[in-house]
């Protein structure tokens, strides 16, 4: 402790000196420089590499990364489980497709969509751009009602946005094509685009948490009473939360049309949930760091399980785990990691170049 | 000129009542200690006022502002910034995020960033150890840094009243002494009010001030602290001689 002489205080309070310039964003900035880093040199390498499956398992990987941290800028910040953002990633998907396929495919298998969608045909960033902003916007009317809600209320209301998303575009025939798939969405295969958008959603991301927003959104997700006390509202700040990352949902959304050229309203559904939220876990709720290394070390899982299970020569014969191990093995290795460390990997810290102790 | 008017504040759980038609008023400037025994309804009534838990009937003025039953953060707004038992610092925040939480509601003020920084140095000269930790994690502050932490907080939210729910719980008394020391300076650096809750009454003596001496949720005394001190009717609150 200090010395306990202090019975007054210092002269110097009465005129305090001339103010250090406060600057989080200064001492914080290397994350999203270095995670971005870290995508690009992924992206360069795959490049030089040249092969063509190995660069659409990467085009994957960095949409997942797109998902994963756009859940984290809700789920992450706010610490309320969410389990219907996959929800605005289809309104994502659904909106590029409307916007880029070919008019006259649309006419036949879309007949419902009103002609200025019917006309559209957008360059692939230009979708994706309103494809987000309208993914944000329906994240905006959905969290205006949700976001008064906490806790476990808020992730089952957050549920039951994802099934109305999916009821509505599983059956709306003349809109979405019903439970058929949209074919035709122009299919983008170079990686710099998709390795684009997660280097913006990082730094969307990073912007946001180091906010007075996110700020005040991070406080309320550990004491709410005292963050209410300190003047923080915080419907507000989880309604900005929750639009942003809706948005950045509908991004990915966009971004996964365009690297499939195919959507289905079961592509958004459980499966993308599932995996996305666990990548979240696993990496680390309350970090973006943790997102993003979330996304990378279960990708190379996942590939490296499908790859034994199609089998590896070792000398004459071929070693291959059974079918469906890949599943089953996934879910062991998730319940170790959190067992053995339950904040996730990286857990409440992010990466910097010089170790700040954060413990000092 | 009275600061916070309470007229006849009662404060339900389902059917038990924690206070029970409390009416009083304080001055500007003035450090109030509400003491008494273990649920006597200290921390409800201030946790009623602060806008936590809404009062079910009776009223409430602050700075000439009725704020019956407005929402916490709203009466953060007006400079009553109340710090809840248990020193709940923002345990994954670092020392000096957490003291920038409160001054988001004055964002759009004129000369914000400045005045942000200005208040961000005085905190830190009244409490060098928080700037030596700054950006440490809130979380592993020990417990009279975790309460000299979320007193900085109250402070940067420039208040016109603090309220605190028992500064000395769990501290050891030569912290507490420290904590009570710096608060004291403040409070007549800067014209606070404090509404201070505390079960002992011993810190009220020692310190001074106006004591409201509660019980069975209403207050049984009302008085200068020196001169109330340690007398029989301090007792007989406590311990109950005269109730049975």
């Amino acid at each position: 402790m200090t010395d306990a002489s202090l019975s007054t205080l210092p002269e110097t309070l009465a005129n305090p000196r001339k103010p250090a310039p406060f600057a989080l964003a200064r001492k914080t900035i290397i994350t999203p420089i270095l995670l971005s880093l870290l995508v690009l040199a992924i992206a360069a390498l795959t490049v030089m590499l040249g092969s063509r499956p190995f660069n659409q398992a990467m085009i994957d990987i960095m949409v997942r990364v797109v998902l994963v941290v756009g859940l984290y800028i809700f789920i992450g910040n706010s610490g309320v489980l969410s389990f219907g953002h996959i929800g605005f990633t289809c309104l994502g998907a659904y909106a590029a497709a409307w916007l880029t396929i070919n008019p006259l495919m649309k006419k036949a298998s879309l007949p419902g969509l009103p002609s200025f969608l019917l006309e559209a045909r957008l360059p692939y960033w230009q979708s994706a751009i309103i494809a987000a902003l309208f993914a944000g916007f329906a994240a905006l009317i959905f969290g205006k009602v949700l976001m008064r809600l906490s806790g476990i209320a808020a992730s089952i209301a957050t549920f039951a946005v994802l099934a109305m998303i999916n009821t509505i575009y599983s059956n709306w025939e003349s809109v979405t094509g019903a439970t058929s798939s949209v074919v035709g969405i122009p299919i983008v295969r170079t990686l710099w685009p998709y390795a684009g958008a997660a280097v913006v959603a990082i730094f969307i991301a990073w912007g946001h948490a180091i906010s007075r927003s996110g700020l005040a959104l991070r406080a309320a997700r550990d004491e709410p009473t005292a963050a209410a006390a300190s003047g923080v509202d915080i419907p507000r700040e989880r309604l900005v939360a929750f639009t942003i990352s809706g948005a950045i949902m509908g991004l990915g959304g966009a971004a996964m049309a365009h690297s499939i050229g195919v959507v289905t309203p079961d592509t958004f559904y459980l499966g993308l949930t599932f995996i996305t939220l666990s990548m979240l876990v696993v990496g680390g709720m309350g970090s973006l760091s943790g997102a993003v290394i979330g996304v990378l070390l279960l990708s190379a899982l996942i590939q490296a399980l499908r790859w034994l299970e199609a089998g590896v020569p070792l000398g004459s014969t071929t070693f291959a785990l059974p079918k469906g191990l890949q599943e089953i093995a996934l879910g062991v290795i998730m319940i170790v990691i959190l067992a053995l460390r339950p904040a996730g990997l990286i857990g409440n810290r992010e990466i910097t170049l010089f170790r700040v102790n954060r413990n000092k | 000129m009275s600061l916070l008017v309470l007229a006849n504040i009662e404060v339900r759980y389902g059917r038990l009542t924690a206070v029970r038609g409390v009416s009083l008023s304080i001055k500007d400037g003035d450090t109030v200690f509400i003491t008494g025994p273990n649920g006597a309804g200290k921390s409800s009534l201030l946790r009623a006022i602060a806008g936590v838990t809404p009062a079910s009937c009776g009223t409430i003025d602050f700075d000439g502002y009725n704020i019956t039953g407005k929402a916490p953060e709203d009466i953060a707004r007006l400079g009553f910034s109340m710090v809840p038992e248990g020193r709940d610092v923002f345990g994954s925040l670092t020392v000096e995020e957490n003291l920038m939480v409160g001054t988001g509601m004055k964002a759009r003020d004129r000369g914000w960033k400045a005045k942000t920084a200005e208040d961000l140095e005085a905190v830190y000269q009244t409490f060098p150890i928080l700037k030596e930790r700054r950006h440490g994690q809130a979380g592993l502050l020990s417990g009279g840094q975790q309460q000299m932490l979320v007193i900085g907080r109250a402070l940067m939210t420039n208040p016109r009243l603090i309220a605190i729910d028992e500064p000395s719980l769990g501290l050891a008394p030569n912290i507490t002494d420290q904590v009570y020391e710096r608060l004291i300076a403040l409070q007549s650096l800067k014209a606070l009010t404090l509404l201070i809750v505390e079960q002992s009454s011993t810190r009220a003596t020692l310190v001074g001030g106006r004591m409201l001496l509660m019980r069975g949720g209403q207050i049984v005394l009302d008085g200068n602290a020196r001169e109330v001190g340690n007398s029989a009717a301090v007792q007989a609150a406590y311990f109950g001689y005269e109730d049975h």
